[in-house]
């Protein structure tokens, strides 16, 4: 078991709070909003699945523009090295809680560009990711037996702990970095502010700092609002 | 002496005032004090807009045999109050560091106060005006007193509209000058209460001539279809609060004669008496309305110039004022009536955040700007304030006049121009949008980082305003007895009302329950978001989603250029200017003729005027000899 670091976190008196957390999950379950960030191939098969013949509305999924209202990250197919830094971007910028669905093999293990030097091939070492759906590509059918699977995961999280996946990146943060780090290079850096973000959820641990976030803290600029000012 | 004496008299004094310390410093604050001492006289003769009796003046002036006077009826002192409180606002705007900035940049200062009070003194007059002579003069004045305000900006486009618009005052006041002429040849009188005698005894043709002539007299002052072309471009190009001041009511000065003449000695049973039950005079001129409310508001649509949008939303909004009034009704005349009013305020509020906006910043392209609401917070609150109001939402008073003209036209059977009105309404709404967006929403530009606020001498007068704009709106109640007054004394229905808006027996409005349930709404929703959420952070705006791509300075996401593509797609192939050639060619002659009269008697051209000397000698010597011999 590791160490938590101490925490001050809210005492939880409320006799109440397990029922509404309980019911927070069901809401949750029930209503997600997906980006889908559209990388290879495995995109031709979301249309099919959004529209009428699979409707994935049915499930309570929706497609969102932006990746600040967006509950799911969907990732359909190889990530070069270079999307991988934009996708790392989007999904910093996402709220949590937040969930990230990797599509196709590619995504899984580098499919068929396992052997090209510009894919990364485990999308699990940059970011969390909740549910894969292997295939090359996998069937609308696939992608809803995935989308159901994630909704399972988040309705009975309390039980079997599978869909809170995203806390690993704020508790573990210097390990995904590590991996973002030996492929971008030493002075990787996204706007958001993931350590700043980890305090603010209560949620950090040993774990979270290390050798990358201090090879980051170096070179990094915080990128602040700007003030509203009248004078 | 009357009150009105007094306040000519007062008025008068100003303008000797300003126009002899113009070039000095203390300028700056006696302007705003002397308009405050007129407002003051005004205030003094509010009994006019509480049901009182008008003020008669006891100057008078025999001129020819005619027995010239003036009065100050409720009408007088509605408009006349707007016209006040819009020239003190500009006065304050313009006292403090505008004026220094306008100064150093070569602006001719003093002339741009002289200008102010001229306008502040030919308006009073024609708002005082007692009989058709005294209405033409005062028409002239208030026709040049813009002209010397447009004139001022260095530019060579200002110069160029400013002769546009003379040509166009000077075609309006000839058509005014004929019927005139034409009302006086019947009667040998020049009293107001001729129009509608004499128009009972007309024939039918004279009749449509008479009504045609006045029309295009006063619509031409205040831009109604197809006269609009002057307008916005010269109002665009005045310089700063000049623009709001005539932004705000130099052309609602069309709006007063038409009702001081049209709407009080024609009437509805005159209209209606020309032309035939289908198409009449009230028919015509509902659809000129609505036309003008459409069109401009399109043109203004396409703008990219912030000044322009608005100044062409001036013209736009006339066509409201004009649809109400048409109707004769209570409520759509009271809402035509509040519209000046309501209009004057954020029209003038607007128009003072771009002009804040130009002077922090140097230009009002909606292509250059964005993000300015870090850095202006209270001018973008002016302005959303004033684009509420534009737009005609609630709670602001915008929407409360044109909730009564809707009303109006839907209670009086006219289904195809509300259309038509909530077609422009629509224009209106995706314009401000765009105004606001490029201007304070969006992304702040490199070189505008160290933009700051502009000074209290500018915001005081714009956070006025908007104060206006929004009390006037959540209680209307406190303008209305001014409108019920009015017609009244123009012989209209008059208007029922309460603090928070009107009773009528066909569904009413109360703009104090109407804004409780919107602040309710925001209520419950600043609970949500404050209380029961509470985790929200900002971020900077390069933290932001571009499809995934890191944002950096170098890199423009502010979508401001070429904005509703897919509106502009559909009608972009009707801007197609057909009236603008001929309004082009009609400039060119003036200004052929004009350089050719000036060349005469500057003398440029010795050689020609001793030609034509020798000429017309040798014929004066022809005559008489031939008459000798």
């Amino acid at each position: 078991m590791k160490k938590e670091l101490k925490i001050k976190q809210k005492e939880r008196t409320n006799p109440l709070a397990h029922v509404f957390d309980d019911f927070i999950r069901f809401c949750q379950s029930k209503s997600l909003f997906m980006l889908h960030y559209c990388t290879g191939c495995g995109a031709i098969e979301l249309p099919p699945a959004m529209t009428s013949r699979f409707d994935m509305e049915r499930l309570g999924i929706q497609p969102m523009v932006t990746p600040r209202q967006a509950d799911i990250l969907l990732i359909t197919g190889y990530v070069s090295i270079k999307t991988l830094k934009r996708v790392i971007l989007t999904y910093e910028q996402m709220q949590s809680p937040k969930y990230v669905i990797g599509i196709c093999s590619c995504t899984v293990n580098g499919g068929m560009y396992w052997q090209s030097y510009a894919t990364a091939k485990k999308l699990n070492e940059y970011m969390p990711v909740d549910v894969y759906i292997a295939g090359c590509m996998p069937r609308p059918e696939a992608v809803m037996a995935g989308l159901q699977r994630l909704k399972d995961n988040i309705r009975n999280d309390k039980k079997e702990h599978k869909g809170s996946a995203w806390k690993d990146y704020f508790k573990r943060y210097d390990y995904y970095l590590g991996n973002q780090q030996a492929l971008f290079g030493e002075d990787w850096q996204t706007p958001t502010d993931i350590i700043a973000e980890a305090k603010l959820y209560g949620l950090e641990t040993e774990e979270t700092y290390g050798k990358h976030t201090k090879l980051l803290e170096k070179h990094q600029t915080p990128l602040l609002p700007q003030e509203m000012r009248i004078k | 002496m009357t009150l009105l004496d007094h306040l000519f008299i007062v008025v008068f004094s100003c303008l000797i005032a300003i126009s002899v310390v113009r070039n000095l410093p203390i300028v700056d604050k006696l302007a705003p004090v002397l308009y405050g001492l007129i407002l003051i006289m005004l205030v003094r003769m509010a009994s006019v807009a509480y049901g009182g009796d008008a003020y008669l003046s006891s100057f008078s002036l025999d001129l020819l045999g005619f027995k010239m006077h003036w009065q100050f009826t409720a009408l007088s002192w509605y408009f006349a109050i707007i016209t006040l409180v819009a020239a003190l606002a500009s006065a304050v705007f313009m006292s403090g560091d505008w004026g220094r900035q306008y100064r150093e940049g070569g602006g001719n200062y003093g002339m741009l106060q002289l200008a102010l009070i001229v306008n502040v003194f030919s308006m009073i007059l024609l708002l005082g005006s007692g009989d058709l002579l005294s209405l033409f003069i005062g028409w002239e004045f208030v026709s040049w007193a813009s002209f010397l305000m447009m004139v001022l900006s260095p530019s060579k486009l200002a110069k160029k509209s400013a002769v546009k618009y003379i040509v166009y005052a000077m075609t309006g006041a000839m058509a005014l000058m004929v019927a005139i002429v034409m009302i006086y040849a019947v009667n040998d009188s020049l009293e107001f209460e001729q129009i509608s005698i004499v128009f009972a005894q007309m024939s039918g043709s004279s009749q449509v001539a008479l009504v045609l002539l006045l029309f295009v007299a006063f619509a031409i002052k205040m831009g109604l279809l197809p006269f609009h072309l002057w307008q916005a471009v010269a109002y665009a190009e005045t310089p700063g609060p000049g623009a709001a001041f005539l932004g705000a009511i130099s052309s609602r000065m069309g709006m007063f004669t038409i009702v001081l003449v049209i709407v009080q000695f024609i009437g509805l049973g005159g209209l209606k008496s020309v032309g035939t039950s289908f198409a009449n005079m009230q028919t015509l001129l509902a659809w000129v309305a609505a036309l003008t409310t459409i069109i401009p508001t399109y043109i203004a649509l396409q703008q990219h110039d912030a000044k322009r949008l608005l100044a062409w939303h001036g013209v736009g909004q006339g066509g409201y004022m004009l649809l109400g009034i048409i109707m004769f009704d209570s409520i759509g005349s009271a809402g035509g009536l509040m519209h000046v009013l309501n209009h004057a305020s954020y029209q003038a509020a607007l128009f003072m955040t771009v002009v804040a906006v130009m002077y922090r910043t140097g230009t009002s392209d909606l292509n250059k700007l964005g993000g300015l609401v870090t850095q202006m917070p209270l001018t973008f609150l002016v302005m959303l304030i004033g684009i509420i109001g534009l737009a005609g939402l609630p709670p602001m008073n915008g929407f409360v006049s044109k909730w009564l003209v809707y009303r109006s036209l839907l209670v009086n059977g006219q289904p195809l121009l509300f259309v038509a009105a909530v077609l422009g309404t629509l224009g209106t709404i995706l314009s401000v949008y765009k105004l606001i967006h490029n201007t304070f929403l969006g992304q702040l530009r490199l070189e505008h980082q160290n933009v700051r606020e502009v000074p209290w001498s500018m915001l005081v007068p714009m956070l006025g305003l908007s104060v206006i704009v929004f009390i006037t709106g959540f209680m209307p109640g406190l303008i209305l007895p001014w409108i019920a007054s009015v017609q009244e004394s123009v012989g209209l229905p008059v208007i029922a009302h309460h603090l928070g808006g009107i009773e009528y027996a066909k569904g009413g409005l109360d703009m104090i329950w109407v804004s409780g349930i919107l602040f309710y709404g925001f209520g419950v929703g600043a609970l949500i978001f404050y209380f029961l959420g509470g985790k929200s952070k900002r971020v900077h705006q390069y933290d932001n989603y571009a499809g995934g791509h890191f944002l950096t300075s170098d890199v423009r996401y502010h979508y401001s250029n070429n904005f509703y593509p897919g509106l502009m797609h559909l009608i972009g192939t009707w801007y197609r200017g057909s009236f603008q050639w001929l309004e082009n060619s009609i400039v060119s002659v003036m200004s052929f003729f004009s350089v050719f009269f000036e060349n005469i008697y500057r003398a440029k051209q010795p050689v020609m005027l001793l030609l034509i000397g020798v000429v017309l000698a040798l014929l004066a010597l022809y005559r008489n000899l031939g008459v000798g011999a």
